[in-house]
């Protein structure tokens, strides 16, 4: 195990510093400078030079990265070009919404799919199961765009039950405000993350049904729905969490697309607008913010499945 | 398992059978529409803006007069040319990713998986947002970022598969009596996940189409001289208190659309090979 | 020398009717002017106003951007002069300006006990130490505005003396803008955050991504605010800005959109109000690259225009422009007659210059609504011309077109008025090189009578558009919002400047 971790660290380590590099240099090949759009529409080529200079713009690209991975070691993530002002705080200050939408959506997501996954699987080839995977299946591809719109259709403008768009400006102070804001949003993402997670878990729980010790509990006088329950929901619950690893990046993309119908200022609408104006250490920070948390929580499920499941370990390792 | 039988299996799957027509009648209007829409799908007339359903505008109009209905029918080609060519460019991707990660010296498999985490960390949307930035919003980047992205989903799923084959007898015994990495991967191993890769072929376009929509909606995707569901969503989303209406149909036809292939992803993969209902749980997860 | 600023996203195109300036008094509404009647003021209330772009940071010297004018002139900083609504100058801190018959030199008299937000009293060597700086820095913004400018000096504690090396009709409209502010000599606050200026408001906070805000200052030399403080809130868009007036988020929207109107019609407490705006939506041709080379092509394509329909297409927020200068401009005359709407001639021009199926491209930003290359695309195909239209983010299309000009056609809100310089510039994106143009232009700022300076604009700007050196789509009008109580709220020219020194709420 102590080595399997080990192995694993590095790799974790390798990964974020080749993301470093890949995102660092891919933004220098962006059309447009930040400079020029500090100076404006009057600016010179004189002043667009002046500020590439003040900004640190003219040094070698190397120097710039390096200078950059530097300043990460010290949990630096830097400051913007425009603002000046640092980038881990606006980082942070705009996880106040992004992480609750994310951790919301992923609570409906599991409230939904889970049980309606194993109630799919355990009543197969009968109606209500029949429906439900049906449901589900065309859930599944909803463009979140399209059905944001229609919750917002139904439960803003026809119901006026909550608000169509935006967010209070002072944000977790009014915290039933704020969550007001974030329910359509989060069910949007929720329920069709809910309708993935749903055909996951009812294919789990199918394969569950066919194992021996289910077979086994049910021969010895248990229903078969309650087999499933005691012994093969663990190992049902197990594979739902090595997905969530991957669903992570979904639900991110999830969150720019709806941050961006809802109006909500986000981590998501805050990298579309930074790449508009080519505050490109404010985009690099956020895009390696954004992929080491996948890799980190990646890295994490890896260790978390590793540990609770040992039929993973390869032979002759 | 010859492709007849696949073919013979999955006709006896209605959902099969419904989606393949569903892509079926897509391919065809994206054909017709290139030669003939009720209105031409650009012609825009403020005057007659917001027009309600009728059988001159089957749809109703936008709000500068275009109607509806033409444009949903021409930008079913936009639809079936990104996810044709996703669909095969990602599969390319996963294939190639795939063998790499599988076949190949430890070392270039470890940096392939540590590639591959990488990547998958990567939003196809990032990915797609920072090459329209570079390049200019295009039907092109979306492919690419679609094709790019879901290739690493592809070669993360089949990455296994190709291993296990790859350690099966029949491939060691191949490999003992001289015969190379390439040759395997031809000879041996791409017939027996061919059904793999099919199935995932079809998630693939499934997520191209979904992928196109968000990007034309954010304005990374289809340039506006190109019909596109995403865009039309994207112009009408402003418009949702007053006209909730209109909305409906690109957004219909962006789910039913993606409904069908993932529905024959589903029947194909049944179709295909019983043993993979298996593995089913992690192809769906992804999709 | 001033230029284009690209300020203002979707709902800039907003507006309700054509009678520009008329109140459209929406449901229950009984407050219709911009001055109050009813209620009694509320010296204690605060003020929330949603506006559209933020600005990326406070520094009023060299951040380019209208959208610092905007919140930061007239209520926080000041200069001698400054401007109304409609463009008209008045003296702000001077008392009395003159200007002698040779218009070589301008005196200023200082009003008497102005103070900065600091504490400090205001000194004639603050205002000549002010303006050196804008004159002698070359990355300050508008500092071409004051190239005319030899020497800046006080006589006296009282007045302050500008002398020009050449006559400048423009310099006061010049010094009611960036060029003309007065900070503070002594002050060393960080300019990026933070502000002490003149104003009856001192800024009190900003945070970033969400909103400003102001405060009434207590020792303001003139008639102090009648509000508390003012909140900006910035709404990208333009659905959201409807949601927070209607839920009441905001007392009032500025730039709503007018094809949302119908959103704020039958709610009770609103009104919405239509005023004037200089935002020339202009169709740029690139003058100086084939096709456009040709004028037959230009004007093939300004007659294939169909105006009227494009402000419908933007909810009717615009009126016709044909020419260059807007109606609130100096020099303005109708020239909507030149090369109007007329699909026959201009296939007719288009087949007389060989240019049958033409294929053009649009590049534009992504902030203007997608409808216009629509419209456009359609249009122009009535007359064989195939357009490819491509939107890009703002900074691909400063670098593309502004700097490159590498372009064939584009769109772009022209906010700023006194504009008229870059037709005289060739070396401007538009490509556009008249001599003729260019003489009437430098003869205009020579003048020392104001008849004279707008005869020979007017000239110019005829000329401009029977070249056929663009297409102006149209003038935009704008829509505010603004709920009842609520009186002394600007309502023309919103996009450029908001003073709000006689906003109040009851």
């Amino acid at each position: 195990m102590f080595r399997f971790v080990l192995s694993r660290l590095v790799l974790l380590v390798i990964g974020l510093v080749v993301a470093s590099a890949l995102i660092f240099f891919t933004l220098r090949l962006l059309t447009g400078d930040v400079a020029q759009v500090i100076a404006g529409t009057q600016g010179t080529a004189a002043q667009v030079a002046a500020i590439r200079t003040q900004l640190g713009l003219d040094r070698p690209l190397p120097v710039q990265y390096l200078d950059w991975l530097a300043g990460m070691l010290h949990g630096d993530l830097g400051t913007s070009l425009v603002t000046g002002s640092s980038v881990s705080s606006q980082l942070l200050q705009k996880l106040t919404v992004t992480l609750p939408l994310a951790g919301m959506s992923l609570v409906i997501g599991l409230l939904v799919g889970i049980p309606l996954g194993v109630v799919a699987a355990v009543r197969n080839r009968r109606p209500e199961g029949t429906a439900l995977s049906v449901v589900a299946q065309a859930l599944a591809a909803v463009p979140a765009v399209w059905g944001g719109m229609i919750l917002i259709a139904v439960f803003a403008v026809a119901l006026k039950l909550l608000p169509t768009q935006g967010y209070p400006s002072d944000g977790w102070a009014e915290p039933g405000r704020a969550l007001r804001s974030l329910l359509l949003p989060a069910l949007t993402i929720g329920i069709i993350e809910g309708a993935v997670i749903l055909r996951f878990t009812r294919s789990a729980t199918l394969g569950a049904l066919d194992e021996d010790y289910v077979r086994t509990a049910a021969a010895k006088g248990m229903t078969r729905t309650r087999a499933v329950l005691t012994h093969g929901l663990p190992n049902v619950l197990l594979s739902v969490v090595s997905v969530l690893g991957v669903q992570m990046a979904a639900l991110l993309v999830g969150a720019v697309l709806v941050e961006q119908l809802f109006a909500l200022p986000g981590v998501g609408r805050m990298l579309v607008a930074d790449v508009g104006v080519r505050d490109l250490t404010k985009v690099q920070g956020e895009l390696l913010a954004l992929t080491g948390l996948v890799l980190i929580l990646g890295f994490i499920v890896d260790l978390v499945h590793r540990a609770v499941d040992p039929r993973l370990r390869e032979p002759g390792e | 398992m010859t492709k007849h039988s696949w073919a013979q299996e999955l006709l006896r799957r209605p959902a099969g059978v419904a989606a393949a027509a569903w892509i079926v009648l897509l391919v065809v209007a994206a054909v017709v529409s290139s030669v003939w829409t009720p209105h031409d799908p650009f012609d825009t007339d403020p005057y007659s803006a917001w027009q309600t359903p009728s059988l001159n505008h089957l749809f109703g109009t936008d709000g500068i007069g275009r109607d509806i209905f033409s444009y949903v029918f021409a930008a079913t080609r936009t639809t079936v040319v990104v996810a044709a060519l996703a669909g095969v460019l990602a599969s390319l991707v996963g294939i190639g990713l795939a063998a790499l990660g599988s076949l190949t010296a430890r070392w270039v498999r470890e940096s392939t998986a540590v590639l591959i985490d990488i990547l998958i960390a990567f939003p196809t949307i990032l990915i797609a947002m920072l090459l329209s930035s570079i390049l200019g919003g295009s039907l092109g980047v979306v492919i690419t970022a679609v094709g790019i992205g879901y290739g690493v989903n592809i070669a993360r799923v089949s990455r296994g598969e190709i291993r296990r084959v790859g350690r099966t007898d029949y491939v060691l015994a191949a490999r003992a009596s001289g015969v190379g990495s390439a040759g395997v991967l031809g000879r041996h191993i791409l017939p027996n996940v061919a059904p793999v890769f099919v199935v995932q072929l079809s998630l693939a376009m499934a997520t191209s189409i979904l992928a196109e929509a968000g990007l034309s909606y954010l304005g990374y995707g289809a340039s506006a001289s190109t019909a596109s569901w995403g865009r039309l969503l994207n112009d009408l989303q402003v418009y949702i208190a007053i006209h909730p209406g209109s909305v409906v149909w690109p957004g219909a036809a962006i789910t039913l659309t993606v409904l069908a292939f993932n529905l024959l992803g589903d029947a194909l993969r049944d179709a295909t090979d019983p043993r993979l209902r298996a593995r089913r749980a992690t192809s769906e997860a992804i999709a | 020398m001033s230029s284009a600023r690209f300020p203002l996203p979707k709902r800039l195109l907003a507006a309700a009717s054509l009678a520009v300036a008329t109140a459209l008094v929406v449901a229950g509404c009984s407050s219709g002017g911009t001055t109050g009647e009813t209620g009694k003021p509320d010296a204690a209330a605060v003020v929330n106003v949603g506006l559209v772009l933020e600005p990326t940071d406070l520094d009023i010297r060299t951040t380019a951007g209208i959208a610092l004018d905007q919140v930061l002139i007239d209520n926080v900083y000041q200069g001698l002069v400054g401007r109304t609504s409609t463009n008209d100058i008045v003296d702000v801190l001077a008392t009395k300006h003159t200007v002698s018959s040779d218009g070589l030199t301008y005196t200023f008299t200082l009003h008497q006990g102005v103070r900065f937000h600091d504490g400090a009293d205001l000194t004639a060597a603050d205002v000549v130490w002010s303006l050196q700086q804008v004159k002698d820095t070359a990355t300050f913004q508008n500092t071409a505005d004051l190239a005319a400018v030899k020497s800046i000096s006080s006589p006296d504690a009282d007045t302050v003396v500008l002398k020009l090396s050449e006559p400048d009709s423009n310099l006061l409209w010049a010094l009611s803008g960036r060029a003309g502010l007065v900070l503070e000599e002594a002050a060393t606050n960080d300019l990026k955050t933070t502000a002490n200026g003149t104003g009856p408001y001192t800024l009190a906070s900003w945070k970033q991504g969400d909103n400003i805000q102001l405060k009434r200052f207590s020792d303001y030399w003139g008639t102090k605010a009648k509000v508390a403080g003012v909140t900006f809130r910035y709404y990208t868009q333009a659905s959201a800005a409807i949601n927070a007036v209607i839920s009441g988020d905001v007392d009032v929207q500025t730039a709503v959109d007018a094809t949302l109107k119908s959103q704020l019609t039958g709610v009770d407490g609103i009104s919405l109000k239509s005023g004037k705006t200089t935002d020339k939506y202009t169709l740029a041709f690139n003058n100086a690259e084939a096709p456009f080379t040709d004028i037959r092509v230009r004007k093939a394509i300004r007659e294939a225009i169909d105006s009227k329909a494009i402000i419908t297409a933007v909810g009717g927020s615009g009126v016709e422009q044909g020419g260059p200068i807007p109606e609130l401009d100096p020099g303005y005359d109708d020239l909507t007659s030149v090369d109007s709407y007329d699909p026959d001639d201009a296939r007719k021009l288009l087949k007389a210059a060989g240019a049958t199926n033409l294929k053009l491209s649009l590049t534009y930003a992504n902030f203007y609504p997608a409808s216009l290359g629509d419209v456009l695309t359609s249009q122009l195909k009535k007359v064989g011309i195939t357009l490819t239209v491509k939107q890009t983010d703002f900074t691909t299309w400063i670098n593309n077109v502004l700097v490159k000009h590498d372009y064939q056609l584009s769109i772009v809100n022209h906010a700023e008025s006194h504009d008229f310089g870059n037709w005289a510039n060739p070396k401007y994106y538009f490509g556009y090189d008249n001599t003729k143009v260019q003489e009437l232009y430098a003869e205009s700022l020579a003048a020392t009578d104001q008849t004279v300076v707008d005869e020979k604009l007017a000239e110019a700007a005829k000329i401009v558009s029977d070249d056929a050196a663009a297409d102006w789509l149209y003038t935009a009008t704008t829509l505010t919002a603004i709920h009842d109580g609520v009186t002394g709220f600007p309502t023309s020219s919103t996009s450029a400047r908001l003073d709000l020194a006689n906003l109040a709420k009851s």
